[in-house]
């Protein structure tokens, strides 16, 4: 764990005490040491990869089709293990990580799909509720989170539509609705703004920074270079050809003092 | 295990239950058809091998071979004094001449028993314990001095091919409902793979968001579960009035070879069973299976 110095955000929202700087530990989530993933017999996809993310973070992680941002997210989601290198996750080896307990650490991570990867028979608002289902909720808490959800991503009156009756953008919000309902502590999203128009990709983008103020981190895999601006303080993940690079410096170790925006 | 059964209605919708719309349940009911026929099948095997056991092995029949009539009706009224005396005879009952007759008849034809043929006096004995060897030893020295010319039949002695061939229909009968078992077993399987291919990708995601193994398990379970019930239902009916049937079919066909309750209370306990312990079973196999197939998932 690196240990970084920041002033915590949390302490402007505090009405009742006066804004003191004071200071919080910047813990790293995910670690990523020299990390090399190979389908099957193949050459590597993604090679030497070598980085930390810390708690309540912003990345962006951008790069050319089969650069290997997918693969990346999927070890970074847990679906795949490394071929070889360590990858340490909320403290624990993720890599030799008994398979009983990866849907504990499973459930610490929200997951936005590209291909959305809705249950075709299941509502907008099941579909939603389905991590919060798998967490254990009963029907009582769970019932009230979701409708605010659908709520905020305009889809109140479509709840009980599935995914087929739904367009493609509305597919996608279901599919970030399902992503953040569980207040993740790593939010991962590939492409969650490929099948919506510019304002409702800044809402989304809002959506994610508003989770990430409240210290989920927040790793947004996109082509859309324009998207970079939108988040300010938000770290760039360069990948190309399966190798990281760090325009941001912010992958560094130890990294850039990181200043989050209140 | 069977609490898995009582899934929440919200958790019945990840994996869709389409009542008796797939083949599943039909071919379980067919299975469930001919194992519930094979079960009673041997069940009244068994009811009828044991009681016809028990009765038969402790019978015997005394033959006196006399050609004098008038001697041999001397010699068989010894013979049922001395018997009644004898110690664990329960019953003695000599078969009247006539009855001997009668049974001899289709065999030797008319013609032959109205001629001079001696015909052997015969008398049915009871024991209140299947006989030994050292029993009928005693007995014909008993009944020697008063009947020299004396054989002593036990009935298990020419029963004993039957009942052997009655333990094989028996052994062959519990084969057979272990491979139907088996079938349903190889069925339920091969239903959960396919259900879960149908289904692989919402069990990802599933997995992808914490599910667990189990979690994902539950659902094939109560759907097996379900089709199981439902085709085991089926079946088990289809087989009761074939049963009812059939009984009453061979007692109207041969009164006295059957009775009319031919399967017992116990054997309609154990037979009402069968569905739900193939539902249990079912369960355990998409338990198993679902679970061996995800353990392949990381």
């Amino acid at each position: 764990m690196v240990l970084t110095l920041v002033p915590d955000p949390r302490n402007s929202l505090c009405p009742v005490m006066p804004f003191v700087p004071f200071i919080s530990v910047m813990q790293s989530v995910v670690e990523f040491d020299n990390v090399g993933l190979r389908y099957g017999t193949g050459a590597e996809t993604l090679t030497d990869l070598t980085f930390t993310l810390y708690a309540g973070s912003f990345y962006f992680m951008t790069g050319a089709s089969g650069a290997g941002k997918t693969s990346l997210l999927k070890l970074l989601y847990l679906a795949h293990r490394p071929s070889r290198g360590t990858i340490r996750m909320f403290g624990h080896d993720a890599v030799t990580l008994p398979r009983n307990l990866l849907p504990g650490f499973r459930r610490r991570i929200g997951v936005v799909f590209q291909d959305f990867r809705l249950v075709p028979h299941l509502s907008a608002f099941d579909n939603i509720a389905l991590p919060m289902r798998i967490a254990g909720m009963s029907e009582r808490e769970l019932r009230g989170p979701v409708t605010d959800m659908l709520v905020s991503i305009g889809l109140n009156e479509r709840s009980d539509a599935r995914p087929a009756m739904l367009s493609g953008g509305e597919q996608q919000r279901v599919a970030i609705a399902r992503a953040v309902i569980g207040r993740p502590e790593i939010l991962i999203a590939d492409e969650p703004t490929g099948n919506v128009d510019p304002d409702m990709a800044r809402r989304l983008l809002q959506l994610f920074a508003a989770l990430n103020k409240l210290g989920t981190t927040v790793v947004v895999a996109t082509h859309d270079l324009h998207l970079l601006k939108e988040v300010e303080g938000a770290q760039i993940m360069q990948l190309d050809k399966g190798r990281l690079s760090d325009p941001t410096g912010s992958l560094r170790h130890p990294p850039k003092p990181l200043i989050l925006n209140n | 295990m069977l609490l898995d059964f009582a899934l929440p209605a919200h958790d019945r919708k990840i994996i869709p239950e389409g009542r008796l719309s797939g083949p599943m349940p039909w071919i379980i009911a067919i299975m469930l058809f001919l194992t519930s026929l094979v079960a009673a099948a041997g069940l009244t095997l068994a009811q009828a091998a044991q009681q016809g056991g028990q009765d038969l092995s402790r019978q015997i029949t005394v033959q006196i071979i006399e050609a004098d009539p008038t001697q041999r009706a001397a010699s068989r009224a010894a013979v049922v004094r001395n018997l009644r005396k004898f110690k664990g005879v329960i019953s003695v009952d000599p078969v009247t001449d006539s009855d001997v007759r009668q049974l001899l008849e289709p065999v030797l034809g008319a013609d032959i028993l109205n001629g001079d043929i001696p015909i052997p006096a015969l008398i049915d004995v009871r024991f209140d314990t299947p006989p030994t060897p050292a029993t009928l030893g005693r007995l014909r020295n008993v009944l020697g001095p008063v009947a020299p010319d004396i054989r002593l039949d036990p009935h298990s002695n020419w029963m004993a091919p039957f009942y052997q061939l009655m333990n094989m229909l028996l052994l062959l009968a519990g084969a057979m409902f272990l491979l139907l078992l088996v079938a349903t077993c190889a069925v339920v399987v091969l239903a959960v793979r396919s259900t879960l291919n149908t289904h692989r990708a919402t069990i990802e995601i599933m997995h992808l968001m914490g599910g667990t193994d189990v979690q994902a398990a539950r659902l094939f379970q109560r759907r097996v579960a379900l089709d199981a019930l439902l085709g085991g239902c089926v079946g088990f009916g289809a087989a009761a009035i074939t049963i009812v049937t059939l009984d009453k079919g061979f007692v109207a066909a041969q009164p006295g070879l059957l009775s009319g309750d031919a399967l017992s209370v116990s054997g309609w306990v154990i037979l009402a069973l069968i569905p739900l312990a193939v539902t249990a079973l079912a369960m355990l196999m998409a338990r198993f299976t679902v679970i061996s197939a995800l353990k392949k998932m990381l």
